[in-house]
């Protein structure tokens, strides 16, 4: 199985950015049964959000089992959120993502793309 | 018309990203410049869908938020998609043969990218973004093409004493601007910026259409309203009810804006507000009506499409009374250590206490509050709890006055951070002021205010316990602001509701709690002297309703109390336990506090309302039902939950169970005894 996904920023200074991520590259952990991506304003995280200062340090996690994605809010201090009518939902522990479905994780909204 | 380049509009994205604290130039920015633009394109085209720049300017600020102080790079560099769009919208200037884009070309390129930010939340409007592509391609602005004025005549029942004011009739005349001559009806309600019209639309062979309801106010609130309905509404009207129609009139020359409702009536119908009906027809069987019609016709698709809902009931009745504090703007002032942070989320139980230790001039830190309206006409700034129509992001009101507006951007929905001010008044200080505003026969102080031989509580003593509790309710679509204003009666008593501008998700029970208090100061009290003498007679007859004393036969009033008493039965059948009266209570004593701060009632109105709150609280504060086997310790204990500790609490908690055990107004008690001061008046 070939782990790889691409990961659009969709507001703030980084804006339009795609991030190609693939486990072969080094992107993310593997534990044999889903691949885990970090989310953070740490450097070394696999999406680094350095420019947000309401990202945390580790501040989510995306989970690929292979056919489906699941967003982890690891604690947050500003929160981790879905897209929704109205207000923003915000998520507590692990939820299930659709790629297309924005995400925020502090101000930073995000997108996981749709296989081309 | 002047062409707008690139460059000019790049200008005010810069500026725009600088107020936000940003100091990039994304789409957003891009966007908002295209909008500031005074008859500009795109302000232009949104203006066809009934949106003003401003209102989607605002919503494209919410989405993006403001940044933090920190700037965390140099110069104003531009996102990799606000790149792109500024080369799609050179690519349509070369297609044309120019060098550089212009408005135009910016829009549509814009427009184009269909993921940015401004179209994601342009969507979450309403707006069709295909519509949008089409018009940015085609739109040519037309300079006020506009027929001759449509004619404005009054119709035989409007009251000739109220004039309306030309900016209102502007937005009349543009709202009908596809007929020669309207004729105004009637007013149901008006009420500083915001009136609500009867109008008879005329063709120009004289056929008259079928009158519509015209409501015009300031723009932000009817583009909320036009939001609201969408979502709350639309979907769950009966057939026979106030439609919204057409996309609201919002011109870039005004602050107002205007939206017709149309009633589903046959021409020529009359329709009148319950309030006027009951000004000429009186109350007769007008409780069998509010069952038959308006009840039985909405109760489906609204009050009794509930759930289960355990709140406290500051989440839903908070935003009823005056804000916490109001505070004097002071960023320049360095708090001393020891000043009072009022953070959000709130801690209730620690606030209460400082908030009661606060003194005029005591400076104050804001954190994390929401902006809910910057009021430029009276340069406040009014924050609470959150953004929103429900009722617990509009808790906590805090207003700060003599912020420079112009100066700084605050835009609706934006949290602040941090805001330093001084305090110039306390909830309770403006609730007391409200009390003597009664011109009480009694001390504001004291706990019991006496009625005949009896007393009920004085509910400057209670509030914050009545916030404090624990409701067992329901939440269900409610109206909002269901006053007898907002109620149209029609023939053979149909009813209909107009104005959906409060429409939200809340406790089913508010509605008739804000019901009740309406029907009180409005027709119970018409034609009665404003005495607290007749107050008390009027609040005698209320307890009757309880069962508590034998009804009184005053024929002043009571036939109104036979009204209350519909409603009281409507009210049985959508409280969430049967029988359980205290989630009723809770809600109409909060409303009732609200009603005697309003100016608006008449002071015999406003006595009664101070008298029913404490009659409420009373009522809470011992076991509802005497049959019942045992009452459960929240009958009697006021204080659930972790307030049940503070020592205001144990205080009231004494005074209801132990002071004067199961007595109320009843029992013979001689008022001398009950005048004692809690404490000095300062």
């Amino acid at each position: 199985m070939s782990l790889q996904v691409e990961v659009t920023i969709m507001s703030g200074v980084d804006d339009g950015q795609h991030l190609d991520l693939a486990l072969d590259n080094g992107d993310g952990q593997f534990d044999g049964r889903r691949w885990t991506l970090n989310i953070g304003r740490r450097e070394d995280s696999d999406i680094c959000l350095r420019h947000d200062m309401f990202v945390s340090r580790l501040h989510a996690h995306l989970h690929f089992d292979g056919s489906d994605w699941q967003l982890e809010d690891l604690n947050s201090t500003n929160g981790t959120f879905l897209e929704a009518r109205g207000e923003d939902e915000r998520v507590t522990g692990t939820v299930a993502i659709q790629p297309g479905q924005l995400f925020r994780i502090g101000r930073t909204w995000l997108q996981i793309e749709r296989e081309p | 018309m002047t062409t707008i380049l690139l460059r000019d509009i790049l200008v005010n994205a810069r500026q725009e990203t600088v107020q936000m604290r940003h100091y990039y130039i994304g789409v957003e920015h891009l966007m908002i410049a295209l909008l500031q633009i005074q008859g500009g394109l795109a302000g232009s085209i949104l203006q066809e869908q009934g949106l003003t720049p401003d209102y989607v300017i605002e919503a494209i600020r919410r989405k993006a938020g403001k940044g933090s102080a920190q700037r965390m790079w140099v110069g104003i560099p531009t996102t990799p998609r606000a790149e792109l769009v500024q080369d799609i919208a050179k690519e349509f200037a070369l297609e044309d043969g120019r060098d550089e884009p212009n408005e135009r070309d910016l829009l549509k390129a814009i427009v184009s990218e269909r993921n940015s930010l401004p179209i994601r939340v342009l969507s979450a409007l309403g707006v069709d973004l295909d519509w949008l592509a089409y018009a940015a391609n085609t739109y040519l602005p037309t300079t006020e093409a506009y027929p001759p004025d449509t004619a404005i005549t009054f119709g035989a029942d409007f009251d000739r004493d109220f004039v309306i004011e030309r900016e209102h009739l502007f937005i009349l005349r543009r709202m009908f601007a596809s007929y020669p001559r309207i004729r105004i009806e009637r007013r149901l309600t008006g009420f500083r910026k915001a009136l609500i019209l009867v109008v008879t639309p005329i063709q120009a062979d004289e056929r008259e259409a079928a009158p519509v309801v015209a409501k015009i106010d300031l723009a932000d609130n009817i583009l909320d309203e036009v939001q609201r309905y969408e979502m709350h509404v639309k979907s769950a009207l009966p057939l026979q009810a106030a439609r919204l129609e057409d996309q609201p009139t919002a011109p870039d020359a005004s602050d107002l804006a205007g939206i017709k409702y149309t009633l589903v009536a046959s021409v020529g119908m009359d329709a009148q507000d319950l309030r006027s009906y009951v000004r000429a027809q009186g109350v007769d069987n007008l409780g069998q009506h509010l069952k038959q019609e308006l009840y039985t016709r909405f109760c489906k698709n609204w009050w009794l499409q509930n759930r289960e809902y355990t709140f406290q009931a500051w989440m839903e009745y908070d935003w009823l009374l005056p804000p916490l504090l109001v505070l004097d703007f002071a960023d320049d002032t360095v708090p001393p250590p020891n000043a009072f942070v009022l953070r959000i989320p709130l801690n209730r139980a620690k606030a209460r206490t400082r908030l009661h230790e606060l003194q005029s001039g005591d400076v104050v830190i804001l954190e994390n509050f929401a902006v809910q309206r910057v009021d430029r006409e009276e340069n406040v700034l009014k924050l609470a709890m959150g953004y929103g129509s429900e009722a617990d992001k509009r808790a906590h009101k805090v207003e700060v006055r003599g912020v420079n507006l112009t100066e700084n951007l605050y835009y609706r929905g934006e949290i602040i951070e941090r805001l330093v001010g001084r305090v110039w008044k306390t909830r309770h200080e403006m609730l007391m002021d409200a009390v003597h505003d009664l011109h009480p026969d009694f001390h504001p102080r004291q706990k019991w205010i006496p009625i005949g031989r009896g007393r009920v509580v004085n509910p400057l003593h209670v509030y914050e316990d009545l916030l404090d509790r624990h409701v067992t309710g329901s939440q269900s679509k409610i109206h909002g602001d269901l006053h007898l204003g907002n109620v149209l009666i029609g023939p053979n008593n149909s009813m209909w509701l107009i104005d959906f501008g409060h429409t939200r998700d809340g406790h089913t029970l508010f509605d008739w709690a804000t019901f009740e208090v309406s029907l009180l100061g409005d027709a119970v009290m018409l034609g009665l002297d404003d005495s607290w003498d007749t107050a008390r007679r009027v609040l005698r007859h209320l307890l009757a309703l309880h069962g508590k004393v034998t009804p009184p036969v005053d024929d002043e009033i009571l036939p109104a109390i036979g009204v209350v008493s519909a409603i009281r039965e409507i009210v049985g059948e959508c409280l969430a336990v049967s029988n359980r009266w205290e989630e009723y209570y809770i809600a109409l004593a909060l409303c009732a506090i609200r009603a005697f701060t309003w100016k608006t009632m008449s002071l015999g109105g406003r006595r009664l309302m101070f008298l029913l709150a404490g009659l409420m609280a009373l009522e809470l504060s011992r076991p509802i039902q005497p049959d019942a086997l045992t009452p459960s310790p929240e009958d009697i204990d006021f204080s659930v939950g972790p307030s049940a500790s503070t020592p205001k609490t144990e205080v009231f908690h004494n005074l209801f169970s132990s002071d004067t055990p199961d007595e109320g107004i009843t029992q013979p008690h001689p008022p001398d005894a009950s005048r004692q001061m809690d404490e000095p008046e300062s």
